[in-house]
């Protein structure tokens, strides 16, 4: 009785919380995202811009490099970012380890090592393949979750170190075969190495339609796991006390986080660092409460990608930084003034 | 004697003009636009008239629209193109891979000249935003001549690609011609090394290997498949009588230095190459790109085993 009423009226003040984090931060990636259409090697005017949203007739190459090529990119990048950071928040939850990132449990080798299987298959059977490039890194993805999975069930019903170890070594392994992918490859070495760097530049509507449902059902099956998440925080123990089945929720957001991971990187490439900066940040910020911490880690994880893809395509246009790069580089001085500042 | 000045006259302004029709898009044997052609990549690519403004996205593709005189037209090349001389004053696009597709749009071309490799996973894209892609890989002599004839048919400029292509295939000819008189046996061991302490070498497949065997040197790698890592002991068991070092901006003072850093790897010193001084630093451009500056490689080549 004590306990369900302590349990409302935080819902209720969370529920209201938490319509104003979606709402403002919805608004202010929108924001963000038409005002970033400002920004590209070529010089498009904010009046052709505006022009063009609201009666969107302008000539044919504005059309195209706003419609086809910056406003994809924009949004691509706002959805890995708002995933990647999700996920990555989730991870460290499960894992209870502030250095977990949405990498950590292999399915981004797994992506990485489809990917260059795909290139490598791409050569030897002629073009004929050229676009089922995402499709070899997702299997990629999804063989090592299984194995993961697998290795972690056997070694420790799932626990938090078995499940950590099973992703790191699983990493290793599948690290260890793309290295040999590279030293066997010759043409192909470099749509490799460039795969593995990240890169939004091809972004385009189609693989948007691919990747939105699964971050936008993924993201809030994650969401509804926050209570759970919440409990896990306090530890182990006190997680099963409150009735949680750990080792379930351990797999359950595995599973969840894998699957969202392996389907944005399969078109984007591995984008480091967001995922596991992100989430400290959002946490610095709001604090530990998953049910608010992870929203607006999925916000502030879509702005930033948004904001480091314009750096790196301005920076040295017409040549592009790759992202990855840019996201450290920005992403580590910011971070470690937040922790400066909290820690004062 | 008027009569025939008058006919001289007559004479050469109709070779002039004969000369000159490919440059002129000639009538006699102009092609029909709308044109297809087929590409590396077995697209069929269809120009709706002759293309004005180019973008190549590879400096071997840079060269040969220069070689066949249609460098005013090119409007984009990439950050490598630098040659010709002309080629480095043309508006940049950026990295040859991943290619910048806004730029690339905003320059408006007719048709861009791709390079298959590593640009093939951006080509379906720039094919979607509209764009008119021709999709070159040359990997050989046979290949580059073939690139060639292309890219005029698809301007219309065939005659100056033939014209182009024979007179180089002659210097291709004559090359193999003298080296077929040399025995196997005289022909000089060659290794192509760098200055990094990893040594990268063309084995068979590569068109350094292909220009070497066809100067009339042996390429010690030639067992190997494509560019290789091998070990320092690989090259010292082969004891190449030739080494050339390819390598992009030079001097003098830096040619030396590099022959001072090979001659004094360990374990070389008994290498014929380096006992007697056979270090040659060549222009990487000549054997990397397949263009028909190749032709000029093969020469040096020919020149540094056999004169």
């Amino acid at each position: 009785m004590n306990k369900s009423l302590v349990k409302n009226t935080g819902f209720i003040n969370w529920k209201k919380k938490l319509i104003l984090i979606v709402l403002f931060g919805s608004l202010i990636v929108l924001v963000i995202g038409i005002f970033c259409l400002n920004f590209g090697v070529v010089t498009i005017t904010p009046r052709d811009i505006m022009h063009l949203l609201i009666n969107g007739t302008q000539d044919k190459t504005t059309n195209l490099i706003i419609w086809q090529l910056r406003a994809p990119r924009i949004v691509l990048g706002a959805l890995t970012g708002a995933a990647l950071s999700t996920v990555g928040g989730a991870f460290q939850g499960i894992l209870r380890n502030p250095l977990a990132d949405p990498y950590i449990l292999g399915v981004s080798a797994g992506a990485a090592l489809g990917a260059c299987i795909g290139i490598a298959f791409q050569y030897i059977t002629g073009y004929a393949f050229a676009s089922y490039l995402p499709l070899f890194a997702f299997l990629g993805a999804m063989l090592s979750l299984y194995l993961v999975y697998k290795s972690s069930k056997i070694s420790y019903s799932a626990n938090s170190t078995g499940l950590l170890l099973s992703g790191v070594a699983i990493t290793f392994l599948f690290s260890a075969l793309i290295t040999v992918l590279l030293a066997l490859s010759r043409r192909e070495l470099h749509s490799m190495i460039f795969w593995l760097m990240g890169d939004l530049s091809a972004a385009n509507w189609k693989k948007i339609s691919i990747i939105l449902l699964p971050v936008f059902i993924g993201n809030a099956m994650l969401f509804f796991s926050a209570l759970d998440l919440n409990a896990l925080s306090l530890g182990e123990e006190e997680a099963l006390h409150l009735g949680i089945n750990t080792g379930r929720l351990r797999i359950r957001i595995f599973l969840i986080g894998s699957v969202i991971i392996a389907t944005v990187v399969s078109f984007t490439g591995l984008i480091g660092f967001v995922g596991l900066i992100i989430p400290h940040i959002a946490r610095l910020l709001v604090g530990p409460d998953h049910r608010i911490m992870l929203p607006i880690a999925a916000f502030l994880g879509a702005v930033f990608l948004i904001l480091c893809d314009i750096l790196a395509r301005i920076l040295l246009a017409p040549t592009e930084i790759p992202i990855g790069a840019i996201t450290a580089i920005v992403g580590v001085p910011l971070f470690i003034y937040l922790l400066r500042r909290k820690n004062q | 004697m008027h009569f025939l000045k008058k006919f001289s006259v007559i004479i050469a302004i109709s070779i002039f003009l004969l000369l000159d029709l490919p440059f002129l898009g000639g009538v006699s044997n102009a092609a029909e636009y709308p044109l297809t052609v087929i590409d590396e990549t077995g697209t069929a690519v269809t120009l709706s008239k002759e293309p004005q403004r180019f973008i190549s996205t590879a400096p071997s593709n840079t060269e040969i629209l220069f070689a066949l005189g249609l460098g005013e037209k090119v409007v984009g090349v990439t950050n490598y193109c630098n040659y010709p001389e002309a080629a480095k004053h043309v508006e940049k696009i950026g990295e040859i891979s991943p290619l910048n597709y806004e730029k690339i749009i905003s320059l408006k071309p007719d048709l861009v000249l791709a390079y298959g490799g590593f640009q093939l996973k951006d080509i379906p894209r720039l094919r979607e935003l509209g764009i008119i892609a021709i999709v070159l890989e040359p990997l050989n002599l046979k290949d580059t001549f073939k690139s060639i004839k292309m890219i005029a048919t698809a301007c219309d400029i065939s005659d100056k690609g033939s014209i182009l292509v024979d007179n180089l295939t002659k210097r291709v000819d004559y090359i193999k011609s003298k080296v077929s008189n040399i025995p196997i046996s005289s022909q000089p061991k060659v290794f192509v090394g760098g200055t990094s302490e990893t040594i990268f070498t063309p084995g068979a497949g590569t068109l350094f290997n292909e220009l070497i065997t066809m100067a009339g040197g042996q390429n010690i790698a030639a067992s190997l498949s494509f560019w290789k890592k091998i070990s320092p002991e690989f090259v010292a068991e082969a004891e190449p009588d030739i080494i050339i070092i390819p390598i992009g901006v030079m001097n003098q003072e830096e040619s030396s230095k590099i022959k001072e850093i090979v001659s004094e790897r360990n374990g070389w010193s008994n290498i014929p190459a380096i006992k007697n001084k056979k270090i040659y630093i060549v222009n990487e451009d000549l054997f990397y790109r397949a263009v028909p500056r190749m032709v000029d490689g093969l020469e040096l080549l020919y020149k540094i085993f056999h004169e």
